[in-house]
């Protein structure tokens, strides 16, 4: 039993620990608001550009492929990932999730050659040493936050440049789409080539499009774009998802430990009674030996 | 009263216009066009430039916009661009301080893709100080 100093003490410290973990919440929050409108707002532009695209894409012969487009899988068995994870701990399991889901892909494509493009620390921490440390080729050391859409067309640019070459036959993104607060969705999508089912039920048009000034020049800017948008706007998701993560988690972290100093209230009460009780006992089995 | 239909400007960051309206005229990479109701399906690639907007009540708005994409689907007109400003939104200190380091940096020597770029961010300021002058 511990006496009631020390409870006192450690009550003390679990009342700062929740104050700590309330400001990281409020700080989550505010955070999470910011980005979130800011998720939604480019979800409507990659959203029509992914129309658009399609429309267009569903306009080309399908015999003429697009270099973009073929499957070049048979070609090279190079596989690059690009991995968002969370530049902070204290996430809940946000940054272990997205890691599982890389690290399966990995087993799972054991025959290929999978190389990791890392952004966010938490994900280069972990792929740097350890069974999986070979799949990784580098860490962008961008805080995910100041990942702004310069950079990212820098990152797209290089990657559709390496996918042209034939460095890699697929690129695959791997991120936390951003549903509600309390629900995010850990998931990888391949970038390229492009899954042509997702284009194939969509927006096929019946009738003449007019295209200026052709499609293949539209589909050389269209593309990069479109690209672009996809990268942007996983990071978007992840950020929203993980300021969401933190928030919940800062919660419950909140709450454990208005729980734990209620307990330890009680504890030292009890504490606290048992001791006066002695004390008196002490002090009437003293008074009754001096009146003997 | 003219035929209407709906028209969006969007941009990664936000939607700039969603409404109804009777005619936009805009310039395209081969020329400048308009649009009006019915029009038949089209993409097309957009120049930086102003787009012109007449809404439902005959109102016109200006719009400058860097580059994009412009759709015509069922009456449904969609821009999509990098960067998009209202008429009335321009910060003209700041676009002609941009004006003044694109100038800056193309009169400087440089690589080829930083001569692009300074050129694209001159065309950029350009707009917006043109923008700013239209009313």
């Amino acid at each position: 039993m511990l006496s009631t100093r020390e409870i006192k003490q450690r009550i003390r410290s679990i009342t700062s620990i929740k104050q700590i973990t309330r400001a990281m919440e409020m700080v989550a929050a505010s955070r999470l608001k910011r980005v979130e409108s800011r998720v939604i707002a480019s979800r409507t532009y990659t959203g029509k550009m992914h129309q658009v695209l399609s429309r267009l894409i569903s306009c080309r012969p399908p015999e003429e492929s697009h270099p973009l487009l073929t499957d070049k899988e048979h070609k090279s068995g190079n596989v690059k990932i690009v991995l968002i994870t969370g530049d902070k701990g204290l996430c809940g399991a946000y940054n272990n999730n997205i890691i599982k889901k890389v690290v399966e892909f990995i087993q799972v494509h054991a025959n290929k050659n999978v190389k990791l493009i890392l952004v966010g620390k938490k994900g280069n921490v972990y792929f740097s040493k350890g069974n999986y440390a070979s799949a990784k080729e580098r860490y962008i050391p961008e805080p995910v936050e100041k990942f702004g859409y310069d950079k990212v067309q820098a990152l797209a640019a290089q990657l559709i440049d390496g996918y042209e070459k034939g460095e890699f036959g697929e690129l695959h993104i791997f991120f936390t789409k951003f549903h509600t607060v309390m629900q995010s969705f850990a998931m990888g999508i391949r970038l390229l080539p492009l899954e042509k089912d997702t284009f194939d039920s969509k927006g096929k048009l019946v009738g003449e499009y007019i295209i200026e000034p052709s499609v293949d020049q539209i589909l050389e800017h269209l593309f990069p774009k479109y690209i672009e948008t996809q990268i942007y706007q996983c990071i978007l998701e992840s950020l929203t998802s993980e300021f969401a993560a933190r928030r919940v988690a800062m919660i419950a972290a909140t709450e454990n430990a208005g729980e734990m100093i209620d307990e330890l209230t009680h504890t030292y009460n009890k504490a606290r009674q048992e001791a006066i009780t002695k004390e008196l006992l002490e002090v009437i089995s003293g008074a009754e030996a001096l009146v003997r | 009263m003219a035929k209407t239909f709906n028209f969006e400007i969007v941009t990664p960051v936000r939607v700039v216009y969603n409404g109804v309206v009777q005619g936009i005229s805009a310039d395209g990479t081969e020329g400048s066009f308009g649009v009006l109701a019915d029009h038949a399906p089209m993409i097309t690639e957009l120049k930086t430039g102003i787009i012109m907007v007449e809404d439902s009540s005959g109102k016109t708005m200006h719009f400058a916009a860097e580059g994009g994409f412009l759709e015509v689907v069922a009456n449904n007109v969609v821009v999509l661009t990098d960067t998009c400003i209202k008429e009335g939104e321009v910060d003209i200190e700041k676009a002609r301080a941009e004006k003044d380091a694109a100038e800056k940096a193309l009169a400087k020597v440089g690589s080829a893709e930083e001569k692009e770029r300074a050129q694209a961010a001159l065309k950029r300021a350009n707009t917006w100080l043109k923008l700013a002058n239209v009313h």
